[in-house]
């Protein structure tokens, strides 16, 4: 996914992909920052929501969710 | 490099490990028979799926090798390769099937911004 | 903005089903339109009437036609990937000697080209894999 990430993108993290929570030190959240962001809905689902905030990474709501597929012309999916 | 209603079709999953390629080819060469422009981006294990030495192996397996023999047919001539991918995965581009265009992993965030579709599969 | 979403997981087996779910609710409260649902891969087994889940879980199937009666959004399912994965509606039973079927209306067993069609003439296309 990474090597595919250009400068004007943003990145969301939903469904397992938010276990990077866990994470702090994964270099996507200082090379992205400000522009990728985990879905809270599946953070408070797994139990991680307490470590996202811990770790002070950005969440988002499904709200915003879909106000980002508004403002970005593409969408692409990684699974 | 891209007309505007171009569609590009990501393929990341190698032949036989499940349907992903199947069905991503099949999703490129529908497009292409409707007329749209088609590029094809084969990244990660999707690599695999340009073996050119690829045949029938088990009884009831499907070859993957006669529908990436056809893309050419529907006029799908862009099939690009990231180089890094080649190397990652100890592919020599000679194993690969014609065609093949390899391209350094630093153009693919341009080939997504010069394509309005793009399917990942 | 017209939306359109491709849904490629198995309910039950994948988050994906649940997550278009949510996520196209959000789409229409936002005051959007959903173009259609476009089912492909293994997500055509979500157009399967004969899912049973325990009643503690959410019908995935039921949830789709809820979705479909309160907005009128078309629920398209690839064909081929059906068919191969032994989903079918009546005609296609006939069709293939079957004794029975599992695929009915407003599910509709449609070609490719609607999901090339319905990235066309959406703004949107969101795929939940």
């Amino acid at each position: 996914m990474q090597q595919a990430i250009g400068e004007q993108d943003s990145v969301l993290l939903i469904e397992e992909a938010v276990t990077a929570a866990l994470d702090p030190t994964w270099v996507a959240w200082q090379h992205y920052q400000s522009r990728i962001f985990m879905l809270a809905e599946d953070l408070t689902s797994r139990g991680l929501t307490s470590m996202a905030a811990m770790h002070q990474l950005p969440t988002i709501e499904m709200d915003d969710f879909v106000s980002l597929t508004e403002q970005h012309l593409k969408t692409v999916t990684w699974y | 490099m891209a007309t505007p209603n171009a569609l590009l079709v990501i393929i990341r999953h190698a032949p036989h490990g499940s349907n992903w390629l199947r069905e991503g080819l099949d999703a490129a060469l529908v497009a292409a028979a409707f007329g749209q422009p088609v590029h094809l981006l084969f990244m990660g294990q999707g690599i695999l799926a340009l073996m050119k030495e690829q045949s029938s192996g088990a009884p009831g397996q499907k070859a993957t090798l006669p529908t990436i023999d056809m893309l050419e047919m529907y006029d799908i001539d862009k099939l690009w390769v990231a180089e890094e991918a080649l190397q990652a995965f100890h592919i020599p581009s000679d194993r690969l099937v014609d065609g093949v265009t390899v391209i350094p992993e630093r153009e693919i965030p341009n080939l997504f911004q010069q394509h309005a579709n793009i399917l990942n599969f | 903005m017209q939306y359109g979403l491709l849904v490629m997981g198995a309910p039950y087996s994948s988050p994906a089903p649940h997550s278009a779910l949510r996520f196209a609710h959000a789409v229409l409260s936002r005051g959007h339109q959903l173009a259609g649902v476009f089912f492909y891969h293994d997500g055509v087994h979500n157009a399967s009437s004969l899912m049973a889940p325990p009643q503690d879980e959410l019908n995935l199937h039921n949830a789709w036609l809820e979705l479909n009666q309160q907005h009128a959004t078309p629920l398209d399912v690839c064909i081929a990937a059906a068919l191969r994965r032994g989903l079918m509606n009546e005609s296609e039973a006939q069709r293939h000697g079957k004794q029975t079927y599992n695929v009915f209306s407003p599910f509709e067993l449609t070609g490719l080209g609607q999901l090339h069609a319905l990235q066309q003439r959406a703004d949107r296309l969101i795929t939940f894999a």
